[in-house]
């Protein structure tokens, strides 16, 4: 196990090195970001010292290099626009993102889950060609055009619900939350609403599927043969044994949406992450894009692992190769 | 003992609608069961006998339905009960065991906890009170130590623990009836035959009654006091089991017995000579040139050959092995110094049990796998090239496996599956390749039309046959045979049987005959190998062999291997 764990962290530093060169070259090739920085009409002094203040006049590997040992000091830039430490200004976004992501994703996976198992065990069912016909939507619908048709609705027909930003937040260790106050929770709804719907579809057919074909194995038809009521054969076995795939897809929709929530971030004028990418691609922000992109590959390795940790405890016989 | 018996099922009739129509898979079936007898209920795949348990037992899914009947579990009953009272019944009253315990044993849950699930199902009981309980179950159906084996997850156990476990939850609620829905076949004969002795002393103790659901004639006469002959749904004969299996009234009864190689006679065509109505198989000029026999070398040498599977290690691993932090990969010696020489004709029976070695020894042989250490000969010729990446040099050779399933393109037309091989080695040209292929497809005896369909379409007898023609149509001198007859039904086992006795006389091949089945191999081949854990432990000619055995395990495995009655 102690090896696993040692050979996935050296393969880890291996990828992120690899995208830290690939984001570094790719950044470099979208374009000059001096040109947005100053106006055409600077002279060409001024200009010129702006591009050595950045170190935009050194050869490229030697400007990788010098990135490369500011991170290992923890040091990723400053920001050529906001002017602060691209560091602080990633983290002051990400919960917003965290909170927004981890309750799109858990909420489609409860909701889901269960929709699926059912429409997998009673297929044939009233309820489950309903199921099934939603996740159909959930799948085949733009995310944006929900986004606005819940904003029209909820917003502004109905005025339940406001129709974007953060709302009231509360400081629980020097970080700002939404989903702690009232006002905030409100806020939150439509957006996860909206980022869910998709992640609900997906989560729906997997577990529909994985029930219908448990639902035929040999070990429920054995476990209904011993007299076990539906519902523990449901709860104890299919559950079970359908986990892995629900686990593998959870895990990837969940980076997935915490790097790329931009769509309805942008909709709800959600202040995460998503919206700060986006605008530092406009303006060629070049330390912000290379740090928020070696942080999503950050994301998805960690997530990854964290999915085969679940496998291990999830299925015994993965653990057998290990305790030996 | 009450003249009333415990369960009586009375023109039972259960169907399968489907879009095509409506399946009667059981079609009328009547029997009576009284208390603490074994009942045998045997027939081919498709006979309705495992769909008559699940009958019994109201676990019948849709698109099934019991249509019809009786079935009265001591004067109650059964059909048309609510969802709701059967389930009252199943695993408390009736419980059954299904055949192969890779599959019914939750690989997620621990034994322990599967067992106090199925308690739980009929009674409150505390966790430690299940969990005794447990142990207790355990330990009945002879598992050793069962206090920690509770905690066991099903990988950790061999098939037959995990029948065991199957029993023991079977038996938890001291059921007045079980199904055993061939609970022996996945098994190997050593434990099938330390499981029949076990279900036959449990039931015994207990007073339970038993349906031992079979297609193996012999393991129900060993366990079984009156047996119901099943077809197509339909019971053909039933009777106790000395007269059914000694005096058969039905031809069908009759045919069932004849298809069994046991009964006849070592060499000769069984049930009659069953599906060698075949057109001779085509030569090539080819095989003239290479019947050219070489005297002085022996015609085919397997030398001291081993082979080791073990886990690749990585870089890391390898570092890690070198600091002593990790431990190398767990290896497998699957074949360990096999030594065997064939004469030209000849035909070789290897037998064991699984993992002994013998498939992974006959893949050697064949070229497929490249052994560690040793070599294979043909004609004194090495059958795979030598260097870092060894590959098959040879077409003399050729495989039928077990699955034709599997060991069949699903996607490529059967008459290619055959050709693609003589064209790629210029047997044939692609001119010749249709021609040459309906030769084939008759000389196995299937329609020659049949080369344009694809192996969906076929049987599993057929689909055999195919890959029969597809292994022959290379035109090998030596077939390594994989079980090929091991998935099928007897009298389909008896014609594939039959074909290939016809073959191998008609080409005068040598064969090297893979099977667990020791009655296949004793009829089909002149001399047999016993393997062993990765070893042969005794081989010789077959009648020796069989009716001297010399080896301790050879007479074990030959002690366990049940045996019919005789008249």
């Amino acid at each position: 196990m102690l090896g696993h764990v040692t050979g996935r962290i050296a393969q880890a530093l291996v990828v992120m090195l690899v995208m830290s060169m690939l984001v570094f070259v790719g950044v470099h090739a979208i374009g000059n970001p001096i040109d947005v920085l100053i106006g055409p009409d600077v002279s060409q002094d001024i200009r010129l010292e702006t591009i050595a203040r950045y170190g935009l006049d050194r050869p490229l590997y030697e400007q990788y290099f010098t990135f490369l040992g500011r991170i290992l000091h923890g040091d990723f830039g400053r920001s050529f626009v906001f002017g602060m430490p691209v560091l602080d200004l990633i983290l002051s976004r990400l919960p917003a993102t965290l909170e927004l992501t981890l309750s799109a994703v858990c909420g489609a996976a409860l909701i889901g889950i269960p929709a699926g198992i059912y429409a997998g065990y009673r297929p044939d069912g009233f309820a489950a060609k309903i199921i099934m016909t939603v996740s159909i939507l959930g799948f085949s619908v733009p995310t944006f055009w929900i986004g606005l048709v819940l904003i029209m609705t909820f917003a502004v027909e109905l005025q339940w619900l406001p129709a974007g930003g953060r709302g009231d937040t509360v400081a629980v260790f020097g970080v700002e939350w939404s989903f702690l106050t009232l006002n905030g929770l409100s806020h939150l709804l439509l957006p996860a609403l909206n980022l869910a719907f998709f992640k609900l579809a997906l989560m729906t057919r997997l577990a529909r599927a994985g029930t219908r074909e448990a639902m035929l194995s040999d070990t429920v038809k054995f476990a209904r043969a011993a007299g076990l009521s539906e519902w523990t054969v449901l709860r104890r076995h299919v559950l079970r044994l359908i986990a892995i795939p629900l686990v593998t897809v959870f895990g990837l929709e969940f980076a997935s949406t915490l790097a790329f929530a931009v769509v309805t971030e942008t909709i709800f004028s959600w202040p995460g992450i998503g919206k700060l990418i986006i605008d530092s691609i406009t303006s060629l922000d070049r330390p912000v894009m290379v740090a928020y992109l070696m942080l999503v590959a950050f994301v998805f390795i960690t997530i990854n692992f964290l999915v085969d940790l679940a496998y291990v405890g999830l299925d015994p016989r993965l653990r057998k190769a290990g305790s030996r | 003992m009450s003249p009333s018996p415990l369960l009586e099922v009375t023109n039972l009739v259960t169907h399968f609608h489907s879009r095509t129509g409506i399946v009667k898979a059981v079609d009328g079936v009547s029997f009576a069961l009284r208390r603490g007898e074994v009942m045998g209920l045997v027939g081919e795949s498709g006979s309705g006998k495992s769909i008559t348990g699940f009958s019994i037992i109201g676990l019948i899914d849709p698109p099934g339905r019991v249509e019809g009947g009786s079935i009265k579990l001591d004067g109650r009953e059964l059909v048309g009960l609510p969802s709701s009272e059967l389930r009252g019944i199943r695993g408390k009253s009736i419980s059954m065991v299904f055949q192969d315990p890779m599959m019914t044993l939750n690989p997620m849950l621990t034994i322990g906890t599967q067992i106090r699930l199925a308690l739980e199902a009929h009674e409150d009981v505390s966790a430690a009170e299940g969990r005794k309980r447990a142990i207790a179950a355990l330990r009945q159906v002879r598992i050793p130590e069962p206090e920690t084996k509770v905690d066991f997850y099903p990988h950790q156990f061999s098939g037959g623990m995990r029948q065991r476990v199957a029993i023991a939850i079977a038996l938890l609620h001291r059921p007045k009836l079980i199904i055993a829905d061939e609970p022996t076949t996945a098994l190997d004969v050593s434990i099938q035959a330390e499981i029949l002795v076990e279900m036959k002393e449990l039931v015994a103790e207990l007073g339970t009654s038993m349906i031992w659901i079979s297609h193996d004639l012999a393991t129900i006469a060993s366990i079984a006091d009156h047996v119901c002959v099943m077809r197509s749904g339909k019971i053909v004969e039933a009777g106790p089991v000395l007269d059914v299996l000694t005096r058969p009234k039905h031809p069908y009864t009759q045919s069932l017995l004849d298809a069994l190689p046991s009964r006849a006679k070592p060499g000769a065509l069984l049930a009659r000579g069953a599906g060698t109505d075949a057109a001779p198989p085509p030569r090539l000029a080819r095989l003239a040139e290479s019947g050219r026999r070489k005297a002085e070398i022996p015609y085919f040498v397997i030398d001291a050959v081993g082979k080791r599977f073990q886990q690749k290690a990585g870089v890391l691993r390898l570092l890690a092995q070198k600091m002593g932090i990790a431990r190398p990969a767990p290896s497998v010696q699957a074949v360990d110094s096999v030594s065997l020489t064939l004469t030209r004709g000849e035909a070789l029976g290897l037998v064991g049990e699984s993992g002994s070695g013998k498939s992974t020894l006959g893949r050697m042989a064949a070229g497929i796998y490249a052994p560690d250490a040793g070599h294979v000969l043909l004609d004194g010729e090495p059958v795979m090239s030598s260097g870092d990446r060894p590959h098959k040099i040879t077409t003399r050779i050729q495989t039928i496996f077990q699955d034709p399933f599997a060991s069949l393109n699903q996607r490529m037309r059967i008459g290619d599956s055959i050709s693609e091989g003589p064209i790629a080695h210029g047997l044939v040209s692609r001119a010749e390749a249709g021609h040459y292929v309906r030769q084939w497809l008759a000389a196995v005896g299937l329609d020659p039309a049949f080369a344009s369909r694809y192996p969906h379409q076929f049987s599993g007898g057929q689909r055999q046959r195919v890959a029969i023609a597809r292994a022959l149509a290379m035109q090998p001198d030596v077939v390594v045979c994989d079980e090929p007859v091991a998935s099928l039904d007897v009298s389909i086992q008896a014609q594939i049987i039959n074909l290939l006795i016809r073959l191998r006389s008609e080409l005068d091949l040598t064969l090297i005959f893979i099977s667990h089945d020791l009655s296949v191999v004793r009829h089909l081949c002149d001399r047999v190998a016993i393997m062993h854990r990765g070893r042969i432990v005794e081989s010789g000619t077959a009648s020796e062999v069989y009716d001297h055995p010399q080896d301790p395990y050879t007479q074990r495995l030959l002690a366990a291997v049940p045996v019919l009655p005789v008249a």
